[in-house]
């Protein structure tokens, strides 16, 4: 935490290039690939609760996602509910979910935990698939619209929409920010280090998962409402195992248990797999390798190599 | 911290990791080829296809993807088709979606940013219905739907072009022959997704309508199933004499087998997905005894079906792949933009491609044209009759399905 | 009566298959707690070896497996060598991620080499036997025999060779094997080699009944890490009832629910177990 003045102007001009990015690239798939990106993180993020501040691994981010994207879809196009309720309503539905699959899942730990909340996200898979009624089934529920206007705020162009989303990834870092500096941050580090010492000293281990579980859930619904709200459409694949693992692959490419870790590294990677579909069956291929390089050489992803150059300038600094 | 690693290593990373992601980023910035070049003094327009060209589903969009470069390569071949003056020809652009909607938009966004396609083929309904979504904002585009889901037209957008004909003209004639052939009862087996779904219907209300007895919906989703013997045996304790199947060949021939190594000697009502000619990769023709479905596409009852077989052969090789209907509807949908492209005078207005299709339709040269088609619907299908074919004996028996009476609107 | 038998049989028959899956899975995961979710790329590339051997070779179908054996021997083997052991003290989730990026390697290769086609794998085994009512293909009961043969195989290695008991001793307790002078770098190169003759097993036996295709892994790998965490991790009776139960368990309630609850089963299962004992069914170890 040396430099925190260095550290607010890292941040600010971060800020800012989001910002004014959509304005000064004309390029509508771009600025797409971004956004996408964006929503995802926010996921991401929430993986990044539990396993970088827990050190559990939940395997059902793909399911929560899938789950508040799927709830605020059904509300927006069968319904006709306004974004600005169903967003919240979903939010609070994958909530719940989380809060009741952690009564059980959390009773188990480490592989247990994992594969445990793996079978969770593919059950929710299946049920979406096969309550074709509610759900459209294996193709999905088209036809979500954008949210409706506030005030003189309209949200129909890729451009206000790229920044409503941007708007919630930044509270979404705030949140697991200052969440982490908090006392409640301090406890979950405390939980994984030892969940006995910290037993000893009268920290509730238990409630201390539970709402880590809870907040990566919601984080996840978030990302799954605005998803599904940005591409006017959710399918049962975005629920899937392969989302699970593809934030997986985003949360350790780019950093566990770092601020920026999971942003950079679902840009990083999305951005990589844009440019390897040119290579159509190659993709795959290339891919592979790419990810076990990266694993085996930069195990603390982008973000422990930034860490690594902060200490080289404090070095030379003195 | 990752002891054992001096500082002088890990500078090296992250100097390493420096260079490559601005290689990276730069690259991935770049674009692709634009449209609109000129290439021996022909006019290059791109035209876009977004399928799954790897994962479960690559089998099925590189077939469709052969069909569409076929046309687009003996179109450069031949020198062209004339445009307003100009001599034309295609470029296909590809990109991989790997079967999921989201990526099929992205991938959208990247053909209309980086090749200005006019025109983008989509062969699944979940692409199709989210790239309907966009194409009617500028830039516009013509989508050409490789697809039979009723809900793309029902959609009503009005620069859609759904190539595969109607599903709803063969249940009346198969039911009959079925009946008459094998008796009144019918088990269902087929494929779980909407599609299926759709044909499902279809199916049990003719079946019903006919006076035979159905049993219950025993339906599996092909494309996860690998084991059929146990959904076979739950459909064969109907006592059936006649099993309505269908969905991908592969696992459709699959059913087949199982359903004749279980003892079943009845008749097999298959649904158009799926391809006599790839089934019979995996079944001899016996075990096909008694099934109807869509007759093979190399030797379709049209005078131009031969002929195109034929070229295809030339082309990849004596021993390549039977040409399916995906091979040879979406290389007839190719050879129609362009037919339309000619007529309208225009390779960039998608409006005046898509007004022209019908007519296009009816005047394709008959050089390329492998099916009887009459025009296009308001809502954007393809009009034509369609063939199937009975097994008896051994032998493939054709049937000719007429077009639906509802007089094409242009 | 006779759906029943017809449907015990199916099951016991997907079963065998399930078992031989995980029990691969279960020899590494319980002994060197790495989730290799590439595992089921390894049942995939043991069924492309036999069909390589029996279509471009003209092998019999006994050379092609044992040669789809020998291959994916190398393969696992080679799996620990070049990756896992370069992850050796790191997160399991880091193997995770190797795990997954072999396993993206992997089907991408398959599918450029041998494209997305489903592939037919031709069985000299086709004929089919009818017993009290049940028809039930050659291959089939090959498949049932086959796998009984190879776990007698695998307890046998296991119990009275020096290299089974040092695997058993590294799932046990890895830091007491090391004291004990056992070379654990070896023997988790062994047991990955095993675990590829076990994936190679199960493919080349199930190949002729499916079809081979890139992904065909996918879903067999997630219901393997179900019978592992339900049998014990690197508990092989464990593996071996899980594998039975839950195929028969699939079976019967494709039969007399419906075909999704069929599909949910083995999820809903591991679930209601997880729930009630967090720690599994059987304790760990062999």
């Amino acid at each position: 935490m040396e430099f925190p003045r260095a550290r607010g102007v890292g941040v600010s001009l971060l800020l800012l290039t989001a910002i004014v990015f959509p304005l000064i690239v004309d390029n509508p798939y771009l600025v797409s690939v971004v956004v996408t990106a964006y929503v995802t993180a926010i996921a991401v993020y929430g993986l990044d609760v539990m396993l970088g501040y827990t050190g559990q691994l939940s395997l059902a981010q793909g399911g929560f996602f899938g789950v508040g994207g799927y709830t605020a879809g059904i509300l927006m196009a069968s319904y006709d509910v306004s974004f600005w309720i169903a967003l919240p309503v979903a939010v609070a539905m994958t909530s719940a979910l989380g809060y009741l699959i952690g009564l059980a899942a959390l009773r188990t730990r480490g592989d247990y935990f994992a594969i445990f909340t793996l079978a969770v996200g593919v059950m929710i898979v299946i049920i979406i698939e096969r309550w074709e009624d509610v759900t459209g089934g294996t193709d999905g529920l088209i036809g979500v619209p954008a949210p409706s206007g506030v005030g003189p705020l309209q949200f129909d162009s890729l451009t206000a929409q790229y920044y409503l989303i941007l708007f919630f990834l930044v509270v979404t870092i705030y949140v697991v920010w200052s969440l982490m500096d908090s006392l409640v941050g301090r406890t979950f580090v405390a939980v994984r280090n030892s969940e006995e010492l910290a037993r000893a000293v009268g920290i509730d281990a238990g409630r201390t998962h539970q709402l880590a579980f809870v907040l990566s859930a919601a984080l996840a619904g978030l990302g799954g409402v605005l998803y599904a709200v940005f591409l006017g459409y959710i399918g049962p694949a975005m629920g899937g195992v392969q989302m699970t693992f593809m934030m997986l692959v985003y949360l350790m490419i780019g950093g566990v248990a770092s601020l920026a870790g999971p942003l950079l590294g679902t840009l990083l990677v999305t951005g990589l797999m844009q440019v390897l579909q040119a290579f159509a069956e190659y993709q795959m291929m290339a891919l592979g390798p790419i990810l076990v390089v990266v694993i085996i050489f930069f195990p603390h992803g982008l973000a422990g190599l930034a860490g690594h150059a902060k200490r080289l300038f404090q070095r030379r600094g003195g | 911290m990752m002891r054992g690693d001096s500082v002088g290593r890990r500078t090296l990373r992250l100097g390493g990791v420096l260079v490559l992601g601005t290689v990276v980023f730069l690259s991935g910035c770049a674009g692709g080829e634009s449209g609109g070049g000129t290439d021996d003094g022909l006019e290059v327009v791109n035209i876009g296809f977004i399928g799954p060209l790897s994962g479960g589903a690559a089998y099925y969009g590189r077939n469709v993807q052969r069909g569409i470069m076929m046309a687009a390569d003996e179109i450069a071949e031949g020198g062209g088709f004339e445009v307003d003056g100009r001599m034309v020809r295609f470029e296909i652009v590809s990109l991989d979606d790997r079967y999921l909607p989201y990526e099929t938009a992205t991938a959208a966004r990247r053909l209309l940013q980086q090749n200005q396609t006019p025109v983008i083929l989509v062969p699944h309904a979940g692409g199709i219905r989210v790239v309907q979504e966009m194409n009617t904002r500028e830039p516009k585009f013509l989508l050409a739907a490789y697809s039979s889901e009723p809900s793309i037209l029902e959609a009503g957008n009005p620069l859609t072009l759904m190539l595969p004909p109607r599903f709803d003209g063969y249940q009346q004639p198969w039911v009959e022959i079925m009946m008459e052939r094998f008796g009144k009862r019918l088990a269902l087996l087929p494929t779980t997704t909407a599609y299926g779904k759709a044909w499902t219907e279809a199916v049990s209300v003719e079946w019903s309508r006919q006076g035979g007895t159905l049993g219950r919906d025993h339906g599996v989703d092909y494309n996860t199933t690998t084991d059929f013997t146990g959904a076979v045996s739950r459909a064969l304790a109907d006592e059936p004499d006649v099993l309505f199947i269908g969905g991908p060949s592969q696992p459709t021939a699959l059913v087949i087998r199982a359903a004749r190594e279980q003892g079943f000697e009845g008749g097999f009502i298959i649904m158009d997905q799926a391809k006599f000619m790839e089934m019979l990769t995996i079944v001899p023709m016996e075990a096909l005894e008694g099934a109807i479905g869509v007759y093979p596409q190399e030797t379709y009852p049209t005078p131009g079906a031969p002929l195109f077989a034929e070229r295809y052969y030339e082309r990849f090789g004596d021993d390549f792949q039977s040409p399916t209907s995906e091979v040879a509807i979406n290389y007839q949908g190719i050879r129609l933009i362009a037919q339309a492209m000619h007529l309208a005078g225009t390779t960039t207005d998608p409006e005046a491609i898509r007004a022209h299709a019908g007519e296009a339709a009816r005047t394709l040269p008959d050089e390329y044209r492998i099916f009887e088609m009459d025009g296009v619907t308001e809502t954007g299908h393809l009009v034509r009759a369609v063939f199937s074919a009975h097994v008896v004996d051994g032998e493939f028996v054709a049937l000719r399905i007429p077009a639906p009476t509802s007089a094409p609107s242009h | 009566m006779t759906l029943f038998l017809q449907q015990f049989v199916n099951g016991i028959a997907l079963g065998s298959v399930y078992s031989l899956v995980a029990l691969g899975l279960t020899l590494v995961y319980g002994v060197l707690k790495v989730p290799n979710f590439a595992h089921g790329a390894l049942y995939m590339a043991g069924a492309y070896v036999t069909y390589v051997m029996l279509t471009s070779f003209g092998a019999s179908y006994m050379v092609a497996m044992a040669v789809s054996i020998a291959v994916l021997a190398v393969l696992g083997g080679s799996m620990e060598w070049l990756v896992f052991r370069r992850l050796e003290g790191k997160s399991p989730v880091h193997a995770m991620i190797a795990a997954l990026g072999m396993l993206f390697f992997m089907e991408g290769t398959a599918d450029v080499i041998w494209g997305p086609t489903f592939r037919q794998v031709p069985s000299p085994f086709n004929d089919v036997v009818t017993l009290l009512g049940v028809s039930i293909t050659e291959q089939r009961i090959l498949v049932i025999v086959a796998a009984v043969a190879v776990m007698v195989g695998l307890y046998l290695l296991l119990k009275r060779t020096l290299v089974g008991m040092s695997i058993e001793a590294m799932a046990q307790d890895r830091e007491g094997a090391l004291l004990v002078g056992i070379d654990t770098r070896r023997v988790a190169l062994l047991t990955f080699a095993i675990s590829g003759v076990l994936a190679a097993a199960a493919g080349s036996l199930i190949a002729p009944l499916l079809l081979v295709f890139p992904n065909m892994g996918e879903l067999i790998i997630l219901k393997a890490f179900v019978i592992v965490i339900l049998g014990g991790m690197g508990s092989v009776p464990g593996a071996i009832l899980g594998g039975y139960l839950l195929a028969l368990a699939e079976t019967m309630a494709g039969t007399y629910v419906s075909f999704a609850f069929s599909e949910l089963i083995a999820f809903a299962l591991l679930v209601l177990v997880l729930v009630v004992r967090p720690t599994g069914l059987f304790e760990k170890g062999v």
